[in-house]
């Protein structure tokens, strides 16, 4: 135990080095846009995995707070000439603030009934942004004026520094969750995820420790948001409420191993290099072909392994330990 | 020694049916309370109106003094009551130590402390050597100990048990009579839902009898046993005094 604890430590200090020193090495911008891309949604998946993974409240709706995120530190940045970096971290702010009623809402519900909530909750969002025009330009959105090489006002002339906010942004969420994991509140969070009733009878305060859970989620996602709208320079509702970025960040969980904390990373790592291998491979043949296997390949890891990679492992190391 | 829970005129209707209907009876502290009675007489509803997870339609329920009625399962919890269910429902994908850990965190909100408490029940009930097994993996016995040690972490003054011995083989049965006992034996005050009648008779001084959500008797085994309307009702007219309960006595 105390010798795979060192292992453990050894490997993650390691990658860790790894990832700072990464950029030195790689030069080219393709291969930085995939990285910036795979710690992004390892970055979302995180936040979603404290949710819908250790809790099993399964979310479709978190481009609700990556939205309110994204229009929070943009509104700022233009409207009142605020840096998103206090930007970034207002929208966390307002995530977090908007999951109160949205969790107060959706939370009545259970299960399936519990997603479809949520899935309508962001789209409702979207919606609002897209009507009034007043509020935040409307469906046409706008750009974030360029303004060059500008550190204080997250702007940068090339990809190296957006990859370390990433990484930053992803060690916050990790060294998050894996305090949560170990602490209280993370043996709540998988107790009322397996049974409600039998949780309250425990002394947990399931209403409160969702709430809890949902606030910390949200703020961390929002803060993704903030990311995302700069580093496109572009926000509108259709792409800061996108559906896609619920599903990526609960697909990228699922896949890696709900409930897990390196779950979601390697769900990511595993999902965007197919992604990426699938088309270059298969882009220029029939249209659509990539997606129609990446797909395949989905179903297939989804059958084969219900628990993900990191649950499969977990899985093998407790029936060893019960034999 | 004074009442640790007293029920008093407590109804509970679901649509037409008068689940639990004027129900008023009391535990003395450190006493083992048996309820039975027929199938849907109301004695699960009971314990789901006293633990919270129904809110009672009227009537009192007070445990250690306070009235609880209305408070969630975790308040009543927390004021020193645990149940068990009658289906177990382990935190399957939990080991067995981490199950307990989530009781015992209710009173030892650091982690190593609680595993402290946890470890303790989990031996007093004889989980030890399957601490790292998952829940989901354990047999029937087992979830039940399981379920009553993660009661037991959360440090109550009262437990209640519903039906901790349905499923189980004879020889099964001694053992979870042994703990009921064992458990008394700590100062607890139990409450229990039970079919057995020589698993009731062996652990219980008191008895309660619902039938149609209405109590139709109360007495020590001996009197209920012998009351025309309890064999009417439940135990059937060809009831004898089962035997060889002696021996736990």
């Amino acid at each position: 135990m105390i010798k795979s604890n060192l292992i453990y430590k050894y490997v993650l200090s390691l990658l860790l080095v790894l990832m700072v020193f990464l950029p030195l090495v790689v030069k080219s911008s393709f291969v930085l846009e995939i990285l910036v891309r795979i710690l992004l949604f390892a970055f979302i998946g995180t936040a979603w995995n404290l949710l819908g993974g250790y809790a099993k409240q399964l979310s479709l709706g978190h481009s609700a707070f990556f939205g309110l995120g994204a229009y929070t530190s943009t509104l700022l940045q233009i409207d009142l000439g605020i840096s998103p970096w206090i930007g970034m971290v207002v929208g966390g702010g307002v995530g977090l603030l908007a999951s109160l009623p949205i969790g107060w809402l959706c939370f009545r519900l259970k299960g399936p009934y519990f997603t479809i909530s949520t899935i309508a909750t962001a789209n409702v969002l979207m919606l609002i942004f897209l009507k009034f025009r007043d509020l935040a330009w409307g469906a046409e959105g706008t750009t974030i004026p360029n303004l060059g090489n500008a550190p204080l006002m997250m702007q940068f002339d090339n990809k190296v520094p957006y990859y370390y906010i990433l990484l930053g942004l992803l060690i916050i969420a990790l060294t998050i969750t894996a305090w949560i994991e170990r602490s209280r509140m993370g043996y709540y969070l998988i107790a009322l995820g397996e049974d409600e009733d039998a949780a309250e009878a425990s002394g947990v305060d399931v209403v409160k420790v969702k709430r809890n859970i949902y606030m910390i989620s949200a703020f961390l996602t929002a803060l993704a948001g903030t990311f995302y709208t700069q580093y496109i320079y572009f926000i509108d509702p259709q792409t800061a409420f996108n559906f896609n970025v619920s599903i990526e960040a609960a697909l990228v969980s699922i896949v890696g191993g709900i409930g897990t904390l390196w779950g979601p990373v390697i769900g990511t790592v595993l999902l965007e290099t197919t992604t990426i291998l699938l088309q270059s491979y298969l882009g220029n043949s029939i249209g659509g072909i990539q997606l129609t296997v990446y797909s395949l390949i989905l179903m297939a890891v989804i059958l084969v392994r219900p628990t993900g990679i990191v649950g499969y492992f977990k899985e093998k190391s407790q029936a060893r330990s019960s034999t | 020694m004074s009442d640790a829970l007293v029920i008093n005129n407590l109804n509970k209707k679901f649509g037409g049916l008068h689940a639990v209907n004027d129900v008023s009876f009391s535990v003395r502290e450190n006493e083992t309370l048996a309820l039975i009675g027929p199938n849907g007489a109301g004695k699960t509803t009971a314990f789901n109106l006293i633990m919270g997870f129904h809110r009672p339609d009227s009537g009192s329920i007070k445990a250690m003094g306070h009235e609880i009625s209305g408070l969630r399962p975790h308040e009543v919890c927390k004021l020193g009551m645990a149940r068990t269910f009658q289906v177990a429902k382990p935190f399957g994908g939990m080991t067995v130590l981490e199950n307990v850990m989530t009781g015992a965190f209710l009173r030892e909100p650091k982690t190593h402390a609680s595993r402290e408490v946890a470890r303790e029940s989990i031996n007093f009930l004889g989980l030890g050597p399957k601490e790292k097994f998952a829940a989901r993996d354990l047999t029937t016995i087992d979830q039940r100990r399981l379920e009553m040690a993660r009661a037991l972490a959360t440090q109550p003054k009262i437990l209640l048990l519903d039906e901790v011995m349905a499923g189980l083989n004879p020889a099964e049965v001694d053992q979870a009579v042994e703990l009921v006992k064992k458990l008394s034996s700590r100062g607890l005050t139990i409450v229990i839902v039970e079919h057995l009648m020589r698993a009731i008779m062996a652990v219980a001084k008191h008895m309660v009898v619902l039938d149609h959500g209405q109590k139709i008797a109360e007495g020590s085994p001996d009197e209920v046993i012998q009351n025309p309307e309890v064999v009417r009702a439940y135990l059937g007219s060809g009831y004898v005094k089962p035997q060889g309960e002696s021996k736990h006595d």
